[in-house]
Protein backbone atom coordinates (compact mmCIF):
# COMPACT_ATOMS: atom_id res chain seq x y z
CA UNK A 1 0.00 0.00 0.00
CA UNK A 2 1.32 3.52 -1.10
CA UNK A 3 -0.12 4.85 1.39
CA UNK A 4 1.58 3.08 4.37
CA UNK A 5 4.36 5.62 3.37
CA UNK A 6 2.79 8.39 4.14
CA UNK A 7 3.08 8.22 7.96
CA UNK A 8 7.21 8.22 7.97
CA UNK A 9 6.93 11.61 5.56
CA UNK A 10 4.78 12.99 7.99
CA UNK A 11 7.61 13.26 10.41
CA UNK A 12 9.62 15.27 7.83
CA UNK A 13 8.06 19.03 7.98
CA UNK A 14 9.04 18.99 11.43
CA UNK A 15 12.14 17.62 10.94
CA UNK A 16 13.07 20.28 8.14
CA UNK A 17 12.32 23.05 10.34
CA UNK A 18 14.09 22.41 12.99
CA UNK A 19 16.82 21.39 10.94
CA UNK A 20 17.10 25.18 8.88
CA UNK A 21 16.43 26.80 12.11
CA UNK A 22 19.37 25.11 13.36
CA UNK A 23 22.11 24.62 11.02
CA UNK A 24 22.04 28.07 9.09
CA UNK A 25 22.47 30.36 12.54
CA UNK A 26 24.86 27.79 13.85
CA UNK A 27 26.45 28.09 10.41
CA UNK A 28 26.61 31.92 10.52
CA UNK A 29 27.62 31.77 13.87
CA UNK A 30 30.72 29.40 13.20
CA UNK A 31 31.77 31.69 10.12
CA UNK A 32 31.77 34.57 12.36
CA UNK A 33 33.54 33.23 14.66
CA UNK A 34 36.60 32.42 12.88
CA UNK A 35 36.93 36.18 11.07
CA UNK A 36 36.98 39.59 12.82
CA UNK A 37 33.71 41.33 12.52
CA UNK A 38 32.61 44.41 14.78
CA UNK A 39 29.91 46.66 14.11
CA UNK A 40 31.76 49.62 14.71
CA UNK A 41 35.07 50.59 13.75
CA UNK A 42 36.74 53.88 13.25
CA UNK A 43 40.26 52.23 13.03
CA UNK A 44 39.36 49.69 10.84
CA UNK A 45 35.90 49.93 8.95
CA UNK A 46 36.71 46.91 6.41
CA UNK A 47 36.28 45.24 10.07
CA UNK A 48 32.41 46.10 9.59
CA UNK A 49 31.27 44.11 6.94
CA UNK A 50 31.37 39.89 7.67
CA UNK A 51 34.44 39.28 4.78
CA UNK A 52 36.46 35.96 4.54
CA UNK A 53 39.65 38.08 4.25
CA UNK A 54 38.98 39.26 7.70
CA UNK A 55 39.84 35.58 8.65
CA UNK A 56 41.18 35.70 11.97
CA UNK A 57 41.51 31.46 13.02
CA UNK A 58 41.32 30.69 16.57
CA UNK A 59 41.72 34.39 17.85
CA UNK A 60 38.45 35.06 18.53
CA UNK A 61 38.32 31.73 20.96
CA UNK A 62 41.33 33.22 22.34
CA UNK A 63 40.36 36.44 23.45
CA UNK A 64 37.23 35.14 25.08
CA UNK A 65 39.34 32.58 26.83
CA UNK A 66 41.64 35.35 27.90
CA UNK A 67 38.68 37.63 28.67
CA UNK A 68 38.31 37.62 32.53
CA UNK A 69 34.76 37.51 31.98
CA UNK A 70 34.47 34.16 30.52
CA UNK A 71 35.24 31.73 33.46
CA UNK A 72 33.02 33.46 36.06
CA UNK A 73 30.03 33.36 33.16
CA UNK A 74 30.42 29.54 32.87
CA UNK A 75 30.84 29.35 36.52
CA UNK A 76 27.64 31.61 37.52
CA UNK A 77 26.06 29.96 34.44
CA UNK A 78 26.19 26.55 36.17
CA UNK A 79 25.66 28.01 39.74
CA UNK A 80 22.38 29.60 38.72
CA UNK A 81 21.18 26.23 36.78
CA UNK A 82 22.32 23.81 39.69
CA UNK A 83 20.86 26.44 42.84
CA UNK A 84 17.32 26.40 40.66
CA UNK A 85 17.63 22.41 39.97
CA UNK A 86 17.99 21.54 43.56
CA UNK A 87 15.73 24.19 44.91
CA UNK A 88 12.68 23.70 42.81
CA UNK A 89 13.24 19.67 43.16
CA UNK A 90 13.40 19.57 46.48
CA UNK A 91 10.14 21.95 47.40
CA UNK A 92 8.11 20.48 44.89
CA UNK A 93 8.25 17.13 45.80
CA UNK A 94 8.00 18.36 49.44
CA UNK A 95 4.93 20.69 48.55
CA UNK A 96 3.24 17.38 46.01
CA UNK A 97 3.73 14.77 48.97
CA UNK A 98 2.14 17.91 51.12
CA UNK A 99 -1.25 18.47 48.79
CA UNK A 100 -1.81 15.03 47.49
CA UNK A 101 -4.01 14.06 50.50
CA UNK A 102 -7.40 15.79 50.46
CA UNK A 103 -7.81 18.28 52.79
CA UNK A 104 -10.56 21.32 52.77
CA UNK A 105 -9.81 24.44 50.00
CA UNK A 106 -7.27 21.78 48.20
CA UNK A 107 -8.48 22.95 45.03
CA UNK A 108 -8.12 26.46 45.80
CA UNK A 109 -4.65 26.00 47.44
CA UNK A 110 -3.70 23.96 44.08
CA UNK A 111 -4.84 27.15 41.96
CA UNK A 112 -2.70 29.59 44.32
CA UNK A 113 0.49 27.17 43.98
CA UNK A 114 0.36 26.64 40.43
CA UNK A 115 0.08 30.38 39.58
CA UNK A 116 3.44 31.47 39.51
CA UNK A 117 4.31 29.14 36.99
CA UNK A 118 2.23 31.58 34.43
CA UNK A 119 3.92 35.17 35.27
CA UNK A 120 6.15 36.08 32.41
CA UNK A 121 9.98 35.97 32.87
CA UNK A 122 9.88 39.82 32.59
CA UNK A 123 6.93 40.73 34.91
CA UNK A 124 8.74 38.23 37.20
CA UNK A 125 11.37 39.83 37.57
CA UNK A 126 10.63 43.26 37.40
CA UNK A 127 7.85 42.42 40.04
CA UNK A 128 10.61 40.64 42.60
CA UNK A 129 13.69 43.15 42.00
CA UNK A 130 11.15 46.62 42.30
CA UNK A 131 8.29 45.73 45.02
CA UNK A 132 9.95 43.14 47.08
CA UNK A 133 13.41 42.76 47.16
CA UNK A 134 14.11 46.23 46.91
CA UNK A 135 16.55 47.31 49.89
CA UNK A 136 14.37 50.57 50.59
CA UNK A 137 11.07 50.83 48.45
CA UNK A 138 10.34 46.97 48.45
CA UNK A 139 9.23 44.55 51.40
CA UNK A 140 12.04 43.92 52.21
CA UNK A 141 13.35 47.25 52.65
CA UNK A 142 10.22 48.45 54.20
CA UNK A 143 9.67 45.34 56.64
CA UNK A 144 13.27 45.84 57.99
CA UNK A 145 12.75 49.62 58.13
CA UNK A 146 9.38 49.32 60.39
CA UNK A 147 11.74 46.58 63.04
CA UNK A 148 14.35 49.16 63.25
CA UNK A 149 11.86 51.82 64.17
CA UNK A 150 10.33 49.29 66.87
CA UNK A 151 13.29 48.57 67.82
CA UNK A 152 13.93 52.04 68.08
CA UNK A 153 11.07 52.80 70.07
CA UNK A 154 11.47 49.74 72.53
CA UNK A 155 15.07 51.15 73.26
CA UNK A 156 13.26 54.57 74.71
CA UNK A 157 11.05 52.41 77.36
CA UNK A 158 11.91 52.61 81.11
CA UNK A 159 12.84 49.14 82.45
CA UNK A 160 13.53 46.93 78.58
CA UNK A 161 15.91 49.86 76.93
CA UNK A 162 18.96 47.96 78.09
CA UNK A 163 17.95 44.96 76.86
CA UNK A 164 17.10 45.98 73.06
CA UNK A 165 19.79 48.74 72.75
CA UNK A 166 22.07 45.51 72.86
CA UNK A 167 20.18 44.59 69.78
CA UNK A 168 21.46 45.35 66.54
CA UNK A 169 20.29 47.67 64.23
CA UNK A 170 19.44 45.56 60.75
CA UNK A 171 20.64 46.29 57.92
CA UNK A 172 18.34 45.36 54.22
CA UNK A 173 20.28 43.26 51.82
CA UNK A 174 20.36 44.93 48.38
CA UNK A 175 20.00 42.13 45.33
CA UNK A 176 21.66 44.65 42.86
CA UNK A 177 25.28 43.55 43.55
CA UNK A 178 27.01 40.90 41.60
CA UNK A 179 26.85 38.18 44.19
CA UNK A 180 23.53 39.09 45.45
CA UNK A 181 21.83 39.75 42.31
CA UNK A 182 22.87 36.21 41.31
CA UNK A 183 20.53 35.54 44.33
CA UNK A 184 17.57 37.34 43.07
CA UNK A 185 17.60 35.23 39.79
CA UNK A 186 17.62 32.00 42.12
CA UNK A 187 14.88 32.88 44.05
CA UNK A 188 12.57 34.42 41.48
CA UNK A 189 13.13 31.34 38.86
CA UNK A 190 12.82 29.03 41.58
CA UNK A 191 9.40 30.53 43.02
CA UNK A 192 8.15 30.37 39.22
CA UNK A 193 9.37 26.77 38.36
CA UNK A 194 8.62 25.19 41.41
CA UNK A 195 4.83 25.01 40.63
CA UNK A 196 5.81 23.54 37.53
CA UNK A 197 7.87 20.36 39.72
CA UNK A 198 4.51 20.39 41.88
CA UNK A 199 2.07 19.65 38.66
CA UNK A 200 4.74 16.93 37.34
CA UNK A 201 5.27 15.33 40.88
CA UNK A 202 1.19 15.50 41.72
CA UNK A 203 0.16 14.29 38.52
CA UNK A 204 2.79 11.37 39.32
CA UNK A 205 2.01 10.83 43.11
CA UNK A 206 -1.52 10.38 41.83
CA UNK A 207 -0.58 7.07 39.66
CA UNK A 208 0.97 5.73 42.71
CA UNK A 209 0.13 2.54 44.19
CA UNK A 210 -2.21 2.58 46.93
CA UNK A 211 -2.36 -0.93 47.77
CA UNK A 212 1.03 -1.09 48.30
CA UNK A 213 0.89 1.92 50.89
CA UNK A 214 -1.76 0.70 52.38
CA UNK A 215 0.36 -2.86 53.01
CA UNK A 216 3.30 -0.93 54.34
CA UNK A 217 0.91 1.21 56.67
CA UNK A 218 -0.67 -2.22 57.98
CA UNK A 219 3.14 -3.22 59.06
CA UNK A 220 3.69 -0.64 60.87
CA UNK A 221 6.12 1.54 58.36
CA UNK A 222 6.51 4.62 59.33
CA UNK A 223 5.88 7.62 57.31
CA UNK A 224 9.29 8.38 56.64
CA UNK A 225 9.90 4.94 55.57
CA UNK A 226 6.49 5.26 53.47
CA UNK A 227 8.31 8.43 51.39
CA UNK A 228 11.67 7.18 51.28
CA UNK A 229 11.16 3.88 50.06
CA UNK A 230 7.72 4.42 48.20
CA UNK A 231 7.03 7.26 47.36
CA UNK A 232 10.49 8.20 46.25
CA UNK A 233 11.60 5.88 43.70
CA UNK A 234 8.19 6.21 42.11
CA UNK A 235 9.29 9.89 41.63
CA UNK A 236 12.67 9.14 40.14
CA UNK A 237 11.21 9.19 36.73
CA UNK A 238 9.46 12.60 36.72
CA UNK A 239 12.44 14.21 38.91
CA UNK A 240 14.67 13.49 35.85
CA UNK A 241 12.29 14.98 33.40
CA UNK A 242 11.46 18.18 35.78
CA UNK A 243 15.22 18.34 35.79
CA UNK A 244 15.86 17.57 32.12
CA UNK A 245 12.92 20.54 30.97
CA UNK A 246 14.26 22.90 33.78
CA UNK A 247 17.88 22.88 32.33
CA UNK A 248 16.89 23.21 28.67
CA UNK A 249 14.83 26.27 29.93
CA UNK A 250 17.36 27.76 32.37
CA UNK A 251 20.56 27.52 30.67
CA UNK A 252 19.45 30.11 28.27
CA UNK A 253 18.13 31.95 30.71
CA UNK A 254 18.10 35.65 30.22
CA UNK A 255 15.43 38.51 30.77
CA UNK A 256 15.92 38.12 34.23
CA UNK A 257 19.69 38.59 34.37
CA UNK A 258 19.29 41.60 32.34
CA UNK A 259 16.21 43.02 34.43
CA UNK A 260 18.13 42.20 37.54
CA UNK A 261 21.58 42.90 36.72
CA UNK A 262 21.64 45.86 34.66
CA UNK A 263 25.44 45.22 33.73
CA UNK A 264 26.58 44.94 37.68
CA UNK A 265 28.96 42.07 36.67
CA UNK A 266 26.49 38.78 37.36
CA UNK A 267 26.27 37.38 34.29
CA UNK A 268 25.92 33.74 32.61
CA UNK A 269 26.76 32.65 29.08
CA UNK A 270 23.92 34.27 27.21
CA UNK A 271 24.69 37.19 29.31
CA UNK A 272 27.96 37.48 28.17
CA UNK A 273 27.37 36.82 24.41
CA UNK A 274 25.14 39.35 24.52
CA UNK A 275 27.46 42.11 25.83
CA UNK A 276 30.35 41.07 23.21
CA UNK A 277 27.67 41.25 20.57
CA UNK A 278 27.19 45.16 21.16
CA UNK A 279 30.16 45.67 19.48
CA UNK A 280 32.65 42.52 18.92
CA UNK A 281 30.49 39.73 16.54
CA UNK A 282 33.80 37.85 16.19
CA UNK A 283 34.32 37.44 19.79
CA UNK A 284 30.14 36.92 20.65
CA UNK A 285 29.94 34.23 18.08
CA UNK A 286 32.87 32.52 19.50
CA UNK A 287 31.30 32.44 23.21
CA UNK A 288 28.29 31.36 21.33
CA UNK A 289 30.16 28.04 19.97
CA UNK A 290 31.73 28.06 23.49
CA UNK A 291 27.87 27.94 24.70
CA UNK A 292 26.67 25.30 22.12
CA UNK A 293 29.56 23.38 23.23
CA UNK A 294 28.85 23.97 26.77
CA UNK A 295 25.17 22.64 26.47
CA UNK A 296 25.73 19.64 23.85
CA UNK A 297 27.69 18.58 27.20
CA UNK A 298 25.27 18.95 29.55
CA UNK A 299 22.32 17.84 26.55
CA UNK A 300 24.68 14.51 26.40
CA UNK A 301 24.08 13.46 30.22
CA UNK A 302 20.36 14.54 30.58
CA UNK A 303 19.09 12.82 27.57
CA UNK A 304 21.20 9.41 28.05
CA UNK A 305 19.35 9.56 31.67
CA UNK A 306 15.93 10.10 30.13
CA UNK A 307 16.23 8.67 27.22
CA UNK A 308 16.02 4.83 28.16
CA UNK A 309 12.48 5.79 30.13
CA UNK A 310 11.49 7.28 26.99
CA UNK A 311 10.82 4.55 24.68
CA UNK A 312 9.74 1.80 27.07
CA UNK B 1 -4.32 1.65 65.42
CA UNK B 2 -2.39 4.51 67.28
CA UNK B 3 0.23 4.91 64.04
CA UNK B 4 -3.43 5.70 62.11
CA UNK B 5 -4.55 8.09 65.15
CA UNK B 6 -1.38 9.72 64.73
CA UNK B 7 -1.28 10.54 60.72
CA UNK B 8 -5.17 10.97 60.97
CA UNK B 9 -4.24 14.01 63.42
CA UNK B 10 -1.83 15.56 61.06
CA UNK B 11 -3.88 15.25 58.16
CA UNK B 12 -6.94 16.38 59.61
CA UNK B 13 -5.03 19.80 61.12
CA UNK B 14 -1.69 20.03 60.47
CA UNK B 15 -2.14 19.33 56.12
CA UNK B 16 -4.48 21.63 55.40
CA UNK B 17 -2.77 24.20 57.79
CA UNK B 18 0.87 23.99 56.04
CA UNK B 19 -0.85 23.54 52.79
CA UNK B 20 -2.67 26.60 52.87
CA UNK B 21 0.34 28.43 54.41
CA UNK B 22 2.50 26.87 50.95
CA UNK B 23 0.08 27.97 48.95
CA UNK B 24 -0.63 31.45 49.90
CA UNK B 25 3.09 32.04 50.07
CA UNK B 26 3.57 31.31 46.39
CA UNK B 27 0.91 33.28 45.58
CA UNK B 28 1.50 36.45 47.52
CA UNK B 29 3.69 38.09 44.70
CA UNK B 30 1.00 37.94 42.42
CA UNK B 31 -1.53 38.92 45.05
CA UNK B 32 1.16 42.14 45.93
CA UNK B 33 1.54 43.07 42.73
CA UNK B 34 -2.84 43.29 41.71
CA UNK B 35 -2.63 45.13 45.58
CA UNK B 36 -0.11 47.88 44.43
CA UNK B 37 -1.77 47.94 41.22
CA UNK B 38 -4.58 50.02 42.63
CA UNK B 39 -2.44 52.33 44.26
CA UNK B 40 -1.15 55.74 42.94
CA UNK B 41 2.19 55.90 41.98
CA UNK B 42 3.02 57.90 45.15
CA UNK B 43 1.50 55.91 47.50
CA UNK B 44 2.66 52.39 45.90
CA UNK B 45 6.28 53.43 47.88
CA UNK B 46 4.88 55.01 50.84
CA UNK B 47 5.40 52.79 53.69
CA UNK B 48 2.23 53.95 55.69
CA UNK B 49 0.38 53.02 52.44
CA UNK B 50 1.54 49.52 52.56
CA UNK B 51 -1.96 47.72 53.66
CA UNK B 52 -4.40 50.78 54.35
CA UNK B 53 -5.25 53.24 50.97
CA UNK B 54 -7.55 54.42 48.67
CA UNK B 55 -7.88 52.59 46.05
CA UNK B 56 -7.58 53.62 42.47
CA UNK B 57 -8.33 52.48 38.94
CA UNK B 58 -6.35 55.46 37.48
CA UNK B 59 -3.48 52.79 36.54
CA UNK B 60 -5.46 50.79 34.69
CA UNK B 61 -7.71 53.65 32.83
CA UNK B 62 -4.28 55.32 31.90
CA UNK B 63 -2.61 51.94 30.72
CA UNK B 64 -3.49 53.00 27.07
CA UNK B 65 -1.81 56.21 27.53
CA UNK B 66 0.87 55.55 29.58
CA UNK B 67 1.94 52.02 27.90
CA UNK B 68 -0.01 51.69 24.62
CA UNK B 69 -1.13 48.20 26.38
CA UNK B 70 -3.52 47.12 24.17
CA UNK B 71 -1.29 47.13 21.19
CA UNK B 72 1.25 45.18 22.87
CA UNK B 73 -1.35 42.96 23.72
CA UNK B 74 -2.87 42.41 20.32
CA UNK B 75 0.31 41.14 19.22
CA UNK B 76 0.71 39.21 21.83
CA UNK B 77 -2.45 37.29 21.61
CA UNK B 78 -1.89 36.75 17.83
CA UNK B 79 1.52 35.62 17.51
CA UNK B 80 0.44 32.90 20.63
CA UNK B 81 -2.59 31.98 18.70
CA UNK B 82 -0.65 31.10 15.33
CA UNK B 83 2.19 29.94 16.89
CA UNK B 84 0.39 27.31 19.02
CA UNK B 85 -2.17 26.07 16.16
CA UNK B 86 1.14 26.05 14.14
CA UNK B 87 3.34 23.86 16.21
CA UNK B 88 0.39 21.58 16.47
CA UNK B 89 -0.27 21.06 12.97
CA UNK B 90 3.86 20.17 12.13
CA UNK B 91 3.68 18.39 15.36
CA UNK B 92 0.96 16.19 15.37
CA UNK B 93 1.82 14.61 12.39
CA UNK B 94 5.27 14.15 13.30
CA UNK B 95 4.50 12.44 16.79
CA UNK B 96 1.55 10.17 15.29
CA UNK B 97 4.25 8.84 12.74
CA UNK B 98 7.21 8.62 15.56
CA UNK B 99 4.47 6.57 17.85
CA UNK B 100 2.71 4.03 15.35
CA UNK B 101 5.64 3.80 12.52
CA UNK B 102 8.51 4.03 14.72
CA UNK B 103 11.83 3.36 13.23
CA UNK B 104 15.09 2.73 14.76
CA UNK B 105 16.11 6.16 13.91
CA UNK B 106 12.93 7.46 15.97
CA UNK B 107 14.48 7.97 19.63
CA UNK B 108 18.04 9.40 18.15
CA UNK B 109 15.62 12.13 16.42
CA UNK B 110 13.36 12.90 19.41
CA UNK B 111 16.74 13.36 21.27
CA UNK B 112 17.95 14.96 18.18
CA UNK B 113 14.58 17.43 18.23
CA UNK B 114 15.41 18.20 22.26
CA UNK B 115 18.84 18.77 21.74
CA UNK B 116 17.92 21.87 19.52
CA UNK B 117 16.14 23.59 22.10
CA UNK B 118 19.36 23.89 24.31
CA UNK B 119 21.38 26.02 21.32
CA UNK B 120 21.72 29.05 23.54
CA UNK B 121 19.57 31.54 21.90
CA UNK B 122 21.90 34.33 22.41
CA UNK B 123 24.92 32.65 20.50
CA UNK B 124 22.72 32.74 17.05
CA UNK B 125 21.39 36.06 18.07
CA UNK B 126 23.43 38.03 15.53
CA UNK B 127 22.62 35.59 12.72
CA UNK B 128 19.10 35.81 13.14
CA UNK B 129 19.01 39.34 13.47
CA UNK B 130 21.24 39.81 10.20
CA UNK B 131 19.16 37.17 8.11
CA UNK B 132 15.74 38.51 8.97
CA UNK B 133 16.50 42.13 8.22
CA UNK B 134 18.16 41.31 5.14
CA UNK B 135 15.06 39.23 4.07
CA UNK B 136 12.33 42.17 5.63
CA UNK B 137 10.82 39.77 8.06
CA UNK B 138 12.30 41.41 10.63
CA UNK B 139 9.71 42.91 13.23
CA UNK B 140 6.68 40.59 11.58
CA UNK B 141 3.91 38.83 13.20
CA UNK B 142 4.71 36.34 10.69
CA UNK B 143 8.57 36.08 12.25
CA UNK B 144 7.52 35.90 15.34
CA UNK B 145 5.05 33.10 14.89
CA UNK B 146 7.85 31.34 12.92
CA UNK B 147 10.06 31.70 15.99
CA UNK B 148 7.83 30.95 18.53
CA UNK B 149 6.71 27.82 16.97
CA UNK B 150 10.09 26.43 15.82
CA UNK B 151 11.49 26.69 19.99
CA UNK B 152 8.32 25.21 20.63
CA UNK B 153 8.14 22.17 18.39
CA UNK B 154 10.46 19.98 20.25
CA UNK B 155 8.63 19.92 23.45
CA UNK B 156 5.36 19.80 21.92
CA UNK B 157 6.40 16.59 19.74
CA UNK B 158 7.66 15.01 23.12
CA UNK B 159 4.49 15.56 24.54
CA UNK B 160 2.10 14.63 21.98
CA UNK B 161 4.24 11.71 21.16
CA UNK B 162 4.44 10.17 25.18
CA UNK B 163 0.25 10.85 25.07
CA UNK B 164 0.26 9.10 21.46
CA UNK B 165 2.27 5.77 22.61
CA UNK B 166 0.05 5.26 25.70
CA UNK B 167 -3.39 4.45 22.68
CA UNK B 168 -2.91 0.86 21.89
CA UNK B 169 -1.96 0.23 18.36
CA UNK B 170 -4.95 -2.56 17.30
CA UNK B 171 -7.44 1.05 17.36
CA UNK B 172 -5.31 2.83 14.70
CA UNK B 173 -4.64 -0.53 12.39
CA UNK B 174 -8.57 -1.56 12.75
CA UNK B 175 -8.89 1.98 10.98
CA UNK B 176 -6.47 0.74 8.50
CA UNK B 177 -8.03 -2.11 7.94
CA UNK B 178 -11.44 -0.05 7.00
CA UNK B 179 -9.73 1.62 4.51
CA UNK B 180 -9.12 5.05 6.30
CA UNK B 181 -6.18 6.86 4.97
CA UNK B 182 -3.52 8.34 7.03
CA UNK B 183 -4.78 12.38 7.49
CA UNK B 184 -8.22 10.41 8.29
CA UNK B 185 -6.54 8.27 11.17
CA UNK B 186 -5.07 11.41 12.79
CA UNK B 187 -8.29 13.80 12.34
CA UNK B 188 -10.86 10.65 12.76
CA UNK B 189 -9.27 8.41 15.39
CA UNK B 190 -6.42 10.08 16.93
CA UNK B 191 -7.19 13.41 17.58
CA UNK B 192 -10.41 12.37 19.35
CA UNK B 193 -8.69 9.78 21.63
CA UNK B 194 -5.75 11.94 22.52
CA UNK B 195 -7.93 15.18 23.09
CA UNK B 196 -7.22 15.45 26.62
CA UNK B 197 -3.15 15.03 25.86
CA UNK B 198 -3.33 17.64 22.85
CA UNK B 199 -5.60 20.13 25.27
CA UNK B 200 -2.68 20.06 27.44
CA UNK B 201 0.42 20.62 25.17
CA UNK B 202 -1.76 23.24 23.35
CA UNK B 203 -2.37 24.92 26.56
CA UNK B 204 1.64 24.52 27.96
CA UNK B 205 2.89 25.75 24.10
CA UNK B 206 0.18 29.07 24.72
CA UNK B 207 1.95 30.00 27.84
CA UNK B 208 5.20 29.52 26.48
CA UNK B 209 4.73 31.38 23.57
CA UNK B 210 2.97 34.02 25.64
CA UNK B 211 5.79 34.25 28.22
CA UNK B 212 8.59 34.18 25.51
CA UNK B 213 11.21 36.98 26.49
CA UNK B 214 14.26 36.39 24.02
CA UNK B 215 13.02 36.34 20.79
CA UNK B 216 9.91 38.51 21.20
CA UNK B 217 12.28 41.51 22.48
CA UNK B 218 15.25 41.37 20.23
CA UNK B 219 13.12 40.67 16.74
CA UNK B 220 10.86 43.37 17.61
CA UNK B 221 10.98 46.72 17.30
CA UNK B 222 7.14 48.16 17.14
CA UNK B 223 4.72 46.37 14.98
CA UNK B 224 4.93 42.60 16.41
CA UNK B 225 6.26 43.98 19.83
CA UNK B 226 4.42 41.42 22.16
CA UNK B 227 3.91 41.86 26.28
CA UNK B 228 7.33 41.29 27.17
CA UNK B 229 9.10 44.00 25.32
CA UNK B 230 6.37 46.02 26.64
CA UNK B 231 7.34 44.95 30.35
CA UNK B 232 11.18 44.85 29.11
CA UNK B 233 11.28 48.20 27.97
CA UNK B 234 9.65 49.43 30.75
CA UNK B 235 11.13 48.20 33.62
CA UNK B 236 11.06 51.22 36.72
CA UNK B 237 13.73 52.55 37.61
CA UNK B 238 13.80 52.40 41.24
CA UNK B 239 10.56 53.30 42.89
CA UNK B 240 9.32 55.28 40.33
CA UNK B 241 5.81 54.29 38.62
CA UNK B 242 5.15 51.12 40.75
CA UNK B 243 1.80 51.58 40.71
CA UNK B 244 1.28 52.42 37.10
CA UNK B 245 3.80 49.55 36.70
CA UNK B 246 2.11 47.05 38.67
CA UNK B 247 -1.20 47.62 36.25
CA UNK B 248 0.53 46.93 33.19
CA UNK B 249 1.89 44.01 34.85
CA UNK B 250 -0.91 42.66 36.26
CA UNK B 251 -2.88 43.12 32.66
CA UNK B 252 0.10 41.57 31.00
CA UNK B 253 0.28 38.07 32.65
CA UNK B 254 -3.96 38.49 33.70
CA UNK B 255 -5.32 36.85 30.75
CA UNK B 256 -3.00 33.70 31.05
CA UNK B 257 -3.07 33.38 34.77
CA UNK B 258 -7.21 33.42 34.37
CA UNK B 259 -6.77 30.68 31.51
CA UNK B 260 -4.68 28.56 34.10
CA UNK B 261 -6.58 28.23 36.34
CA UNK B 262 -9.47 26.96 34.39
CA UNK B 263 -7.41 24.61 33.03
CA UNK B 264 -5.51 23.38 35.71
CA UNK B 265 -7.73 19.86 35.80
CA UNK B 266 -5.75 19.28 32.08
CA UNK B 267 -2.39 20.16 33.45
CA UNK B 268 -2.36 18.22 36.70
CA UNK B 269 -3.62 14.98 34.40
CA UNK B 270 -1.49 16.19 31.12
CA UNK B 271 1.90 17.05 31.41
CA UNK B 272 3.31 13.70 32.38
CA UNK B 273 6.00 13.68 29.39
CA UNK B 274 5.83 10.19 29.78
CA UNK B 275 6.70 10.24 33.65
CA UNK B 276 3.90 8.14 34.19
CA UNK B 277 2.92 4.78 33.57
Amino acid sequence: MSDRKLPRLLQTPAVLLLLVWMLIPLGMTLYFSFIRYVLNSLRRPEWTTPNLSNWRGFGNYEFVLKSKDFLFAIQNSLFIVCSILILTVILGVLIAVLINKTFPGQGIVRVLLISPFFVMPAVNAVLWINMILDPVLGLQGIAIGSINELLESLRNVPLVDWFFSLWPKLEPISFRATQTSAYAVIIMVTWQWTPFAVLIFMTSLQSEDQQQKEAAVLDGASAWSQFRFLTLPHLARPIAIVVMIQAIFHLSLYAEIEIVSRGNGNKNLPYLIGEFANNNIGAASATGIFAVILANIVAFFLLRMIGKTLME
Amino acid sequence: MPIVAKTSRFSKYGRPTVAWVVGLMFFFPIFWMVLTSFKTDADAVKPEHLIWFTPTLENYLNMTENYDYWRFAKNSVITAVFATAFTLVVGIPCAYAMAFNPSKATKDVLMWMLSTKMLPAAAVLYPMTFLTKSAGLFDTHFLIILVLSLINLPIAIWMLFTYFKEIPKDIIEAGQMDGVSTMGEIKEILIPLAWGGIAATALLVFIFCWNEAYWTVRLTTTDAATLSKLIEGNRAPEGLFFGRLSAVSAAAVGPIVVLGWFCQKQLVQGLTFGAVK
